[in-house]
């Protein structure tokens, strides 16, 4: 039973995936929301 | 149809007048092969590995690796010059253009290949002459399948920032199906086994060749397009 | 894309979650409480409930790349552009998933991490083939030639997978025997309790790619409109 290890090895790795997937989401997503804040800044400077 | 015949072989005839002005393709592509040859033998214990089985993979990784060269230069002279514009002005089928790619690629390949495979035959103690047919006809369906893919991935590719990168990462992992089967059958062939004895891999490479020509025609429309 | 549409997007979005997290949840129940130690393999076999969804998620990805590339070049719309690259992403990170966990579960049973065999072979040159798609895309600015470009790449690579899966095969094959489908029906070689076990992790990753996807879908969307909001700005001013 000592390959308990392989075992936690594999799930972690699949977990570790999908969190990574989601971190790059979450990174997008600020960059976006960076992006639309300097828009809407420049867009009141105007208006 | 006479037409389309017509606009192909011009692209194929200006092809090759600028290559015998210029010969700087050729003489790349066959030195560039030599070499390979050259680094593979330095690298593989001639004395220990018999060389009929490691000396099919390497012809083929020189055949591929001077094409990639070939191809690079293909679409690239035309985008250097501003010729492709000229090309897509004239008004001719995208699929006269790519014809007349493939033909003069898959013709500067083969009298490369050709080149090489006595070299290849002194370098390896191979006696190439006794089954020289079906060999013949291995080297016709593979190069064939590498230009027809090469050819439509380098029209794409030239038009990209990184194009002598991007080239042959596109390619060569699309290449395996044919990489394998070729090389499986040079070695079959040189140990004397008959063509029939390999007929899945010919229909797998010969299945090859028509699905990217077929892909090809069909696509490079989406390419070619300003 | 009114506020209306959005906010019942949102909703939608929600529900997806919460299915999503249901799913993984019993799966991870299943797969770690309820199946049954498998006799010859032990606990390693409880890996396939990762490896076979990963795997089949990340082809049922790339075959949806496919079919938004052809879409986009019959139709020439950015919404299958948008589909196909989305699609792309996921399916690579699940591929490497898949090329990671095949070698932990191969080490203990066939003690080496990594064999020459047909499927691991196939899955990597296929890995390789849309990790030069997501490179190609990356290379390339955004707009029409990107999107022409990368649909000829999909197309182009997703034909190529019955060459690459017939040639590897006859290159050689280790693989065990595929059990869950064989030629006698689906599932005969396997415990009702490993195909149920089966079954919920494969819901549970088929919902996790559409809550991807969703997201992915929603987030280039919203870039494309930043983006024209961007270039009226620069044009006005």
């Amino acid at each position: 039973m000592d390959n308990l290890g392989f075992l936690f090895a594999a799930n972690a790795f699949v977990w570790g995936g999908i969190i990574y997937y989601v971190y790059t989401i979450k990174q997008r997503n600020r960059a976006l929301e960076k992006d639309l804040e300097l828009l809407k800044e420049t867009l009141s400077k105007e208006g | 149809m006479n037409l389309f015949l017509n606009q192909i072989s011009a692209i194929v005839w200006k092809d090759f007048v600028t290559e015998l002005k210029t010969r700087e393709l050729f003489s790349a592509m066959f030195v560039f092969a030599l070499l390979v040859i050259l680094i593979f033998i330095f690298s593989v214990n001639l004395s220990v590995v018999k060389a009929s089985e490691v000396g099919p993979g390497i012809l083929w990784v020189a055949f591929l690796f001077s094409g990639t060269i070939g191809l690079n230069r293909s679409f690239m002279l035309e985008k250097e010059n501003g010729c492709l514009m000229g090309l897509m002005l004239v008004p001719a089928d995208r699929t006269a253009i790519y014809f007349g790619k493939l033909i003069s690629n898959f013709v500067f390949l083969s009298i490369m290949e050709l080149f090489i495979l006595p070299l290849f035959m002194i370098f390896f103690n191979i006696d190439l002459l006794g089954h020289l047919l079906p060999l013949l006809l291995v080297i016709f369906l593979g190069t064939l399948g590498f230009c027809a893919l090469g050819t439509l991935l380098s029209s794409l590719a030239s038009n990209l920032k990184t194009r002598e990168i991007m080239l042959p990462i596109l390619l060569y992992p699309l290449l395996v199906p044919i990489v394998i089967g070729v090389v499986r059958m040079t070695g079959q062939i040189l140990t004397g086994e008959p063509l029939s004895e390999m007929m899945n891999w010919i229909g797998l490479t010969a299945s090859f060749d028509i699905i990217y020509i077929g892909v090809s025609i069909m696509t490079i429309d989406h390419i070619l397009e300003e | 894309m009114s506020s209306d549409e959005i906010e019942e997007n949102e909703e939608e979005g929600n529900i997806l979650v919460w299915l999503t997290g249901l799913a993984f949840l019993a799966a991870m129940i299943a797969i770690f409480i309820y199946v049954p130690t498998e006799k010859t393999e032990g606990v390693v076999q409880r890996i396939m409930y990762f490896h076979i969804p990963c795997a089949w998620l990340s082809f049922f990805a790339f075959f949806v790349v496919f079919i938004c590339s052809i879409l986009f070049l019959w139709k020439k719309d950015r919404e299958w552009d948008i589909y196909s690259q989305a699609s792309a992403e996921i399916g690579v990170i699940f591929c490497s998933l898949v090329l990671i966990t095949g070698p932990i579960w191969a080490r203990p049973i066939w003690g080496a991490w990594w064999v020459w065999d047909a499927r691991l072979t196939s899955t990597l040159i296929l890995w390789l083939i849309y990790v030069s798609y997501l490179m190609l895309r990356a290379q390339s600015d955004a707009g029409s030639m990107r999107a022409r470009y990368a649909a000829v790449l999909g197309i182009v690579g997703f034909l190529d997978i019955p060459l690459i899966h017939f040639s590897v095969l006859w290159w050689r094959a280790f693989h065990p025997q595929p059990k869950v489908i064989t030629s006698e029906g689906i599932g005969k070689g396997m415990d009702p309790t490993m195909l149920v076990t089966l079954g919920i992790s494969l819901c549970a990753f088929t919902l996790l790619y559409f809550l991807f996807m969703g997201v992915r879908v929603r987030q280039e969307k919203l870039k494309d409109e930043i983006d024209r909001l961007k270039r009226e700005k620069i044009y006005s001013s």
